[in-house]
């Protein structure tokens, strides 16, 4: 080791590391900020975090400097004499005893208005959404409106939402950290979380589980999006109405369309309206921020015949579908074979713009490599691999008789895009 | 007080003793005890760490694969389970087994066999935990297992059956070692050491001792019930029969957080040795230090639903267990200020050992910060399971409890081997590790607080994340080379460091005052303490003057082999000098094989009938045959 270069300059080095760091955190765009002040939730959280961050930052700042300067200014030096031999001093300990003390008063006081505020009822118009949380994905139910979905979750702006949080098998956590703090999904029992999205706009958010859940945890995302009274309610009219295939032509549903329920609270479906509009409010693809637009990489493992998508046929795959061992699983209000209620509701698939709980861009190319192996794209999904020849998860054997060609996958994948 | 060399009784020199490997089997001196516990923590202390810098591999950058989900939830399981119960409780296990009987000026542990067992206990139940992850086996579901996860629904492999088993063995060995230290220091210490003038470690080290006496039931009820469910097929957690899982995260805390200054006080304690004699100067605030350290295991005891203020437990619940949470920064701040102003006034030598000690102080600090932080429920509902808490506790663990291990190993190391470490490469060692830690830590603050939940093996792109992950990252790669310096330093000083003087440092207290390495028998003649600094007493009485002492003639204690404060330059054995020490037993060793054959048994029987009966048949026999021969068996050969 040389004498010229000692461990000391290694600070030296450290420190543009240290700036690179600063400049990330002041600079940069950071759509999942816990700090966005959407909510009055948020807000008041963030008010907390202000608080205890400048006593914190005063703490902070007193311990290091005077620790910093004892260390510089008694280094024992040649010639240094023996130290007076001080054994404490009690007005001393009783100071850093008060002073914390006080410091810590001055942090509690919001802390427990605020814990008693987020856990008084939700406002009693709240719109409310049932969250049932699922390995590895998301519920969505509105009792108001009759509504079932899956994995997108639309809000109102300005409207307070009350999230009735329940899971069906392990502990979950509902998170959107852009709005609001989150709430754990607990068995055998209901958890509440409210806030009011009133500054947001229409905007689109990531949300996410944050309960440790087994193998796909990472992969248990969803998206919400805030949007106006308006296009909340044609939403929603949308969103309860059945799918019909084959879809009528877009003029001629519009006398047809029926408008649910709303507002009974009603949690069994009503009587299912005859057609649905051909139109219904989606959150426009181009409004959607980079980070809610899904770029997870397929697995180059699994392979499929891409040519065969143009080819696809809806009826085909409506008659393939409704014989598959898809309806096993899901639920396509209107489809009277396919009513089960385990797997996601794909009454209106194609309105949503994600697929496999916000892991993938809902498009046909995404669709057939799930549909063909929904194990590969997603570890542990509970959704049987049924492309034909591939390895099944569960019996480790290709799937043979009941499996689909990527042909059949094809005209699936076709029907499906139907579901508006 | 004057210099005693011990004078040999007789001089035959000792015979049949073991040698080689065989000497380490059947040892049952707390020395060569600490020593195994030391290497054994060590490799599974880089074990973790090559753990923990796979899944930061993975995390480099957005969408990797370097390992599959199900690879990374065993990493995560394992780093956190191999550095909580495999590396940091035995570090300090190391250090309670080497320091508490010398700092008592006592010759062993109170149950020097029961010691034996408790490190092989250690030994066979961090294997049996470990060796799956050779063949992706190992436990998935969190080193803190929530139900219903952990239960054999939603987990049916072999995985959490070694993790529920495993964590069983090693809390066998916890509990016998806090039982024996405790009883140790109750009943061993040196005539005139009364409980105010013990040192500093071995008190944070007694009061270690009753956390782990009163948390590890917890988990090992919690444990037990998990086992049923899994194996026998029992409701205490089983949802769709009604359980509640609340039940099982209330146990895991009150034992979980108790656990956490169960890592944390030895470390206190170890800097808190470091920095008075580094300084010259006395530990500033003795009684403080030693109320605060008692007030935190007991607010410790009260604090554990604060891991879970997102469960819903109600403004009731939350609001009594954020007020006791803020409470614990209390006595924590006060040892914070001692430490500083013990080195305050001072003149102060900047070994490697004080600079970890230093070092210390300054990143637990900033843990102790952005502990408060989450001690308030709404800001918690924001930073509970991100990466802020990710943060949080490896400041406080790494940056506290690492830190001060290492301190600890840099100033004990002349006490063990008769030798310094080389102080060049501890200081490269230091300052490494320190911007090392910094770097993949503190950004994990940002990247939690900007949204990004823990546990996940991938993230996608555009969340704002990138930029905090690479240097995550970047800082845990160079925490490899940081730590190999300390391998190479450890190995190569123990052969070729520099010879050190029986007191290396100048310090002050009892273990200070026999030959390094100590002989096996420790004192020759158990030294009367007359204050809290029975050494400084001797070499610098200006520096004690104003503590309290008691007089020579005050101390009675009838044994005839008891001598004023002294120091002993010379080492016998203990058959010259006529001391009865514990005979040397493989039977400790064959205990805790039958115990961890018999858990192998109870493991295999779900896919292996007639293995899993032979397994407990032999397992048993082996452990209530021995346990028999080593009880009728007499601890002290007859001179």
């Amino acid at each position: 080791m040389t004498r010229n270069f000692r461990p000391r300059q290694l600070v030296r080095a450290a420190l543009p590391a240290l700036l690179l760091l600063a400049i990330a955190a002041c600079g940069g765009n950071y759509p999942n900020s816990t700090f966005l002040p959407n909510t009055e939730f948020n807000r008041d959280l963030t008010a907390t975090w202000n608080t205890m961050m400048f006593w914190g930052t005063i703490v902070f700042v007193v311990v290091e400097v005077i620790l910093i300067v004892a260390i510089v200014r008694y280094r024992r030096r040649p010639g240094t004499p023996e130290p007076k031999h001080v054994h404490g001093n009690t007005l001393m300990e009783i100071t850093w005893t008060v002073l914390p003390l006080v410091v810590l008063g001055i942090i509690a006081v919001p802390t427990v208005r605020y814990i008693w505020k987020y856990q008084a009822p939700a406002p009693a118009d709240a719109l409310k959404v049932q969250v049932i949380g699922h390995q590895w994905w998301w519920e969505f139910k509105y009792p108001q409106y009759n509504v079932s979905t899956a994995n997108e979750v639309y809000l109102q702006a300005g409207r307070a939402v009350e999230f009735e949080l329940r899971t069906v098998d392990v502990i979950h956590s509902f998170w959107i950290p852009a709005l609001g703090g989150k709430r754990d999904l607990i068995n055998n029992k209901t958890n509440i979380l409210w806030f009011t999205p009133d500054s947001t706009g229409e905007q689109s958010f990531i949300g996410s589980c944050n309960e440790y859940c087994g193998d796909s945890h990472a992969n248990m995302r969803f998206r919400a999006y805030t949007v106006n009274a308006a296009n909340f309610e044609s939403w929603a009219r949308h969103q309860a109405a059945n799918a019909v295939f084959p879809p009528p032509p877009p003029a001629a549903t519009e006398a047809a369309t029926a408008v649910p329920a709303a507002n009974t609270g009603a949690t069994q479906p009503a009587p299912a309206p005859a057609a649905a509009p051909s139109t219904g409010f989606e959150f426009p693809r181009e409004q959607m921020g980079a980070h809610t637009l899904p770029s997870t990489p397929i697995p180059a493992s699994l392979k499929f015949n891409e040519a065969l998508l143009a080819n696809g046929d809806a009826t085909r795959g409506f008659e393939t579908y409704s014989r598959s061992l898809c309806i096993g699983c899901h639920t396509i209000r209107g489809n009277p074979a396919s009513r089960s209620p385990i797997g996601p509701d794909l009454t209106h698939l194609a309105s949503r713009h994600t697929i496999a709980a916000g892991l993938f861009p809902n498009d046909a190319k995404h669709l057939a490599y799930w549909i063909k192996n929904a194990v590969a794209m997603k570890p542990g999904a509970k959704m049987q691999v049924v492309g034909k020849g591939e390895i099944d998860a569960v019996t480790k054997k290709p799937v043979a008789a009941g499996g689909l060609t990527d042909e059949q996958i094809a005209d699936i994948v076709a029907y499906l895009r139907t579901l508006k | 007080m004057a210099t005693v060399a011990a004078s040999p009784t007789y001089a035959s020199h000792a015979t049949g003793e073991k040698e080689g490997i065989m000497a380490w089997l059947t040892t049952t001196d707390h020395k060569k005890i600490g020593t195994l516990y030391l290497h054994t923590s060590l490799f599974f202390f880089i074990f973790g760490g090559l753990e923990a810098v796979l899944m930061r591999w993975q995390l480099m950058k957005p969408n990797m694969t370097v390992v599959t989900a199900d690879q990374f939830n065993q990493l995560f399981t394992m780093h956190g389970t191999t550095m909580v119960f495999l590396a940091i409780m035995p570090l300090s296990a190391a250090f309670f087994n080497y320091l508490i009987p010398l700092q008592l000026g006592a010759r062993d542990v109170a149950f020097p066999r029961l010691n034996a067992f408790s490190y092989w206990v250690y030994l066979f139940g961090g294997l049996f935990i470990t060796i799956p992850i050779f063949g992706w086996m190992a436990p998935n579901g969190g080193w803190f297992a929530y139900a219903p996860l952990s239960g054999r629904t939603y987990s049916p492999g072999i995985n959490m059956d070694f993790w529920v088993l495993g964590i069983q063995i090693l809390g066998v060995s916890s509990l016998a070692a806090a039982f024996n230290f405790a009883t140790t220091v109750i009943n061993l210490r040196a005539p005139g050491m009364n409980l105010m003038r013990m040192p500093m470690f071995t008190w944070m080290s007694f009061v270690t001792q009753f956390l782990i006496i009163l948390a590890f039931p917890v988990i090992t009820i919690a444990l037990v019930f998990l086992q049923f469910d899994r194996f026998f097929g029992t409701n205490f957690y089983q949802v769709s029969a009604g359980a509640d899982p609340l039940l099982w995260q209330h146990l895991f805390w009150v034992f979980g957080h108790p656990e956490v200054y169960i890592l944390i006080l030895p470390a206190f304690g170890l800097v808190s040795e470091v920095l008075p004699t580094n300084s010259k100067k006395p530990l500033f605030g003795y009684p403080v230090m030693a109320y605060s350290g008692i007030l935190i295991g007991f607010l410790g005891f009260g604090v554990w639903a604060h891991h879970m203020f997102a469960v819903g437990m109600g403004p009731i619940g939350d609001t009594v267990f954020s007020l006791t949470t803020m409470l614990i920064a209390i006595p924590t701040g006060v040892k914070i200020f001692n430490w500083i102003f013990t080195m305050w006034g001072g003149s102060i030598r900047f070994t490697a050992a004080m600079k970890f000690a230093i070092g210390l102080i300054a990143l637990f600090t900033i843990g102790g910060i952005s502990g408060i932080s989450h001690s308030s429920p709404p800001s918690d509902l924001q930073q509970t399971d991100t990466y802020y808490i990710v943060a949080h506790f490896h400041y406080v663990l790494f940056g506290g409890a690492i830190m001060g291990i290492f301190s600890g190993i840099y100033h004990y190391f002349p006490k063990m081997y008769g030798r310094y470490m080389n102080e060049t490469l501890g200081t490269w060692h230091f300052w490494l590790n320190f911007i090392a830690m910094n770097l993949t830590f503190f950004p994990m603050h940002f990247s939690g607080m900007l949204g990004m939940p823990r546990r996940i093996y991938t993230y996608d792109a555009n969340q704002g994340w990138d930029t905090f992950n690479m240097i995550s990252t970047a800082g845990a790669f160079l925490l490899m080379p940081a730590t190999l310096i300390f391998i190479y330093n450890f190995f190569s000083s123990k052969k070729g460091g520099e010879p050190a003087p029986p007191n290396a440092w100048d310090a002050a207290t009892l273990e200070w005052s026999i030959p390094s390495p100590p002989p096996e028998y420790n004192f020759a003649k158990i030294p009367v303490v007359h204050s809290r600094y029975p050494l400084w007493d001797l070499t610098h009485p200006e520096r004690t003057k104003d503590v309290p002492h008691t007089d020579a003639g005050m101390v009675h204690t009838g044994e005839h082999d008891v001598v004023d404060m002294h120091i002993e330059t010379e080492t016998f054995t203990a058959k010259q000098l006529g001391i009865p020490m514990p005979s040397a037993t493989i039977k400790p060793f064959w205990t805790a094989l039958g115990m961890v054959i018999m858990f192998t048994g109870l493991l295999m029987m779900p896919h292996n009938k007639t293995a899993g009966y032979a397994g407990i048949g032999v397992g048993a026999a082996m452990l209530v045959g021995f346990l028999y021969a080593w009880l009728t068996t007499p601890l002290e050969e007859h001179h």
